[in-house]
């Protein structure tokens, strides 16, 4: 064999850690500058706006006791020192971030280029599949060793300002807690793209996890009765390196331990599958089933399903976890005024185990709100891709079918404001915390008005404004809850909380449900959807 | 004479395009109608106005006497569409999906649908998203042929089809007309039309340039002729039939409409070293007939080649 022969194997054989190496590290290095600015950012406006050791034991004072805020991002800790504000604002936030690029980087890179057909070529050489895997794997690495190192050079920079003056060591290991919820889900997301039948459904695996770990971090972090509950979240072992302050890079051990596990495992199931299939689901040829395909609607609930039991786990686990933790948060939280006053301007009077369900409850609406939101993506979806167009060549009426579809997407999301009050109760049931399954259960039936209004709205926009509607409805969410939170810190307009539509809620059960203002909210989504269907009866389809 | 399609004054505009201009088009029960026109000329959204999937900007539309977009459910019951780009749910099998789509539209000729699934040699157990683009474009085909519904209108059918599944989709369409169905075929090539259809409407920048039967329209059978010469390149232009001459170097391409002899005798005493010659697409046609297209002033025939 000629000697460049040879050479050309090589640098075939590598293609794929090449690419993967480049593209992976350039957005790596992207976002250490983004990270080691947010870092920079928070050391320097703390240095500047509490200049005085007065002014910063008054703010750890009020941060360090908010409930609300500690859920958020996680518990904060010596807030009189610049490195303790640092390292509770950054880590929260970036763990978050990082975890979201590095799972979305994953499966584009193992299972995006395969999806568009570019790993067959490489597979065609001398590269097998496993090895393939192994490649893409090594230059993930290097695009998380990127991030690490832009991020710990602007760290270490700022770190050495007069008026900050972290430690080497303590500004490497910074670097390196922001960087750990990339790196795990990254790996995460490199097994789900594996175990998945397509890089949608790996993406949806992808986020499910962060999205438990994020629950469970959230529960966690509301109350320090339940702080041993971080040790069961990817997140939570972020928080619990501590960086800047008492570090602990025993929790390093976990974090570790995911990352070669989850890498094995990919590597190990990359080797076993067929190039485009997956390892669940992945059956191309399942005997068929009618039972849900007489017409548009039952279609719509087939469809729905496979997220339904997503949406129904995720309510169920969040709900269960909220009634467990009841009883001890509301015994570490009992006697905080943030808390009595925040229970209050939202019209609750009990106190106890219900005060505490009934501001976690309104996390619970706020992602019930979601899955509403999620109804009219989907929705959309199905449009835009070109779908619906088969339906709608056939003798049936446009408005029936976007009724039916709603009335599917309202069952979802009612169905699921029942399971997180069930949920709930058997949580909270486990722990004798004394409120009954009849009060509980209300409290998540509560949660579904503000979704049904979020529907109507969003119908509203599909009518009016297809290709917008998904994100107006998703930013309507988004805003109530930002409104909500904001609201929990400082006192805000009422005209302001007035246009987040979980401020109509009473929070259930540290108050009675006002079905009342539910009805209100019921009736006026349903306008909203009546008016949406009209509209999209007279509307072009986008079609494919 | 029933009328199958009826369309008066049919009009779509977009923000910057006007897709399609006041169309008149009618189109008698039992007969196949061939709809021609390079892409973009308009085709599809001839189609999914008539489907009442787009709202028509002015001018109505009638099948089988139904207005397609006051009364589209009535329409419907008469009609079957196959798209060019099917679009279908991936996680559904392709049996799955034939049941659905006969659920709706209430009415399948069982035994059909059969027949259809073995001249396609189409296998309906396996999952939508385990197809290729001809199998996917088969199973829109079953769908649409197994309803026997009264107009068809097919919009670029055959994209993606393998030649020999071209043939299974032309006994189709002489099963429908034996069957005394009519037939709508969009097309961008003129031989697929010719092969099928009696009669042509042939649309352009969203106008209708000509309608009539084959015969009326051998005046577009054209060739295009590309000859390399190792001398000096003749001029072609005086030749009787020959059309849009380009000359590029030591190579000339013309179309030539009509007889070819003229042009052969020219060309045998003037060197030639290469000699093609193929059919035109419809856009080389469409220059040579009618000069460069009125839309778009920057199109010219050595952009369309
Ligand atoms: N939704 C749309 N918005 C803007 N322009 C469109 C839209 N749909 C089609 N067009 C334009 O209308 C013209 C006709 O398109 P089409 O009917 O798809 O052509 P054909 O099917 O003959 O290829 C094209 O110029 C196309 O760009
Ligand atoms: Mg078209």
């Amino acid at each position: 064999m000629p000697p460049d022969a040879s050479v050309d194997d090589q640098a075939a054989a590598n293609v794929v850690v090449i690419r993967t190496a480049r593209r992976t590290a350039r957005s790596g290095a992207l976002w250490g500058v983004v990270f080691g600015g947010y870092v920079a950012l928070s050391a320097a406006g703390y240095a500047s706006l509490y200049p005085t050791p007065a002014a910063r034991a008054k703010l750890a004072d009020s941060f360090e006791a908010n409930a609300g805020l500690a859920a958020l991002v996680g518990t904060a800790r010596h807030l009189e020192t610049v490195a303790g504000f640092t390292a509770w604002r950054s880590l929260g936030v970036l763990s978050v971030a990082g975890a979201v690029w590095g799972l979305f980087g994953a499966t584009r890179v193992l299972r995006g280029e395969e999806d568009a057909g570019r790993w067959e070529l490489y597979l065609t050489g001398q590269t097998t599949r496993g090895r393939a895997a192994v490649q893409a794997l090594v230059g993930l690495l290097a695009g998380l060793g990127a991030l690490w190192a832009v991020t710990a050079v602007i760290v270490s920079v700022e770190g050495s300002m007069s008026t900050v003056r972290f430690s080497t060591t303590g500004s490497l290991f910074l670097a390196v807690s922001l960087v750990a919820g990339a790196a795990m889900f990254m790996s995460v997301g490199a097994l789900a793209a594996e175990v998945a039948t397509s890089r949608r459904s790996a993406n949806g695996i992808g986020a499910a996890v962060l999205g438990a770990s994020f629950l469970i971090r959230m529960v966690a972090d509301s109350s320090s009765n339940v702080g041993w509950l971080r040790w069961a979240s990817p997140l939570g072992w972020c928080e619990e390196l501590r960086p800047l302050g008492g570090s602990r890079p025993l929790a390093l051990v976990p974090v570790v331990m995911l990352i070669v596990t989850a890498s094995v495992a990919a590597v190990a199931v990359a080797r076993r599958r067929d190039v485009g299939a997956g390892l669940f689901g992945g059956n191309d040829a399942p005997a068929p089933s009618t039972a849900l395909l007489s017409g548009p609607a039952t279609l719509a609930v087939r469809l729905v399903r496979p997220v339904a039991i997503g949406w129904f786990a995720g309510l169920a686990v969040l709900g269960f976890v909220i009634g467990l933790v009841a009883q001890s948060a509301a015994a570490a939280i009992s006697g905080s005024a943030s808390v009595t006053s925040a229970v209050e301007r939202l019209g609750g009077h009990r106190g106890g185990a219900a005060a505490y369900l009934g501001i976690a409850l309104l996390s619970a609406a706020a992602l019930v709100a979601f899955v509403a939101a999620g109804q009219i993506g989907a929705t959309w979806g199905e449009e835009s891709a070109g779908r619906t167009d088969n339906l709608f060549v056939q003798p049936l009426s446009r408005r029936g079918w976007l009724a039916g579809r709603l009335a599917v997407a309202a069952g979802l999301v009612t169905a699921g404001s029942v399971i997180t009050g069930i949920a709930t109760w058997v949580g909270a049931a486990s722990q004798d915390s004394g409120v009954g399954l009849g009060q509980l259960l209300a409290a998540g039936v509560n949660t579904a008005p503000p979704a049904l209004f979020v529907l109507g709205a969003g119908a509203l926009a599909y009518g009016l404004r297809p290709r917008i509607a998904p994100t107006f409805t998703f930013a309507l969410v988004a805003w109530s809850l930002l409104v909500e939170f904001a609201a929990s810190v400082v006192h805000a307009n009422h005209w302001l909380i007035d246009t987040s539509v979980l401020a109509h809620m009473t929070p259930a059960p540290a108050a009675d449900p006002n079905w009342s203002a539910g009805a209100a909210l019921v009736c006026l989504g349903l306008l909203a959807a009546g008016a949406g269907v009209a509209l999209f009866d007279r509307r072009d389809l986008a079609g494919a | 004479m029933t009328l199958a399609l009826r369309v008066e004054g049919l009009s779509k505009s977009y923000a910057t395009t006007a897709a399609l201009r006041s169309l008149n088009l009618e189109v008698a029960a039992g007969e196949a109608l061939g709809y021609l026109g390079p892409n973009g000329a308009g085709k599809t959204t001839t189609i999914r106005l008539l489907l009442n999937l787009i709202r028509a900007t002015s001018g109505r539309a009638e099948i089988f006497g139904v207005d397609c977009q006051r009364r589209p459910v009535e329409a419907h019951r008469k009609v079957a569409y196959v798209p060019g780009e099917p679009s279908l749910w991936p996680q559904l099998t392709g049996s799955e999906t034939l049941h659905l789509l006969g659920r709706i539209h209430g009415r399948v000729d069982l035994a059909y649908r059969d027949v259809l699934i073995e001249r396609f040699e189409f296998d309906p157990s396996k999952r939508v998203r385990a197809y290729s683009k001809g199998n996917r474009q088969k199973l829109v085909l079953i769908g649409a042929l197994m309803t026997r519904a009264e107009l068809l209108l097919l919009d670029e059918p055959t994209s993606g089809l393998d030649p020999l599944m071209e043939v299974a989709f032309r006994e189709c369409v002489h099963d429908a007309l034996d069957n005394g169905q009519t037939v709508f075929l969009s097309s961008h090539i003129l031989s697929e039309v010719e092969a099928l259809c009696q009669r042509v409407a042939i649309l352009r920048a969203g106008q209708l340039v000509e309608v009539g039967t084959l015969s009326e329209m051998r005046h577009l059978s054209a060739l295009t002729v590309e000859a390399d010469f190792e001398t000096t390149v003749p001029d072609l232009t005086a030749v009787p039939g020959v059309k849009a001459v380009v000359v590029d170097g030591s190579r000339v391409r013309c179309q030539v409409i009509g007889p070819i002899d003229p042009l052969l005798q020219v060309l045998a005493v003037s060197g030639v070293r290469r000699l093609v010659s193929r059919e035109p697409s419809l856009e080389e046609l469409f220059v040579a007939h009618y000069g460069a297209d009125p839309s778009d002033p920057s199109r010219t025939i050595t952009d369309a080649a």
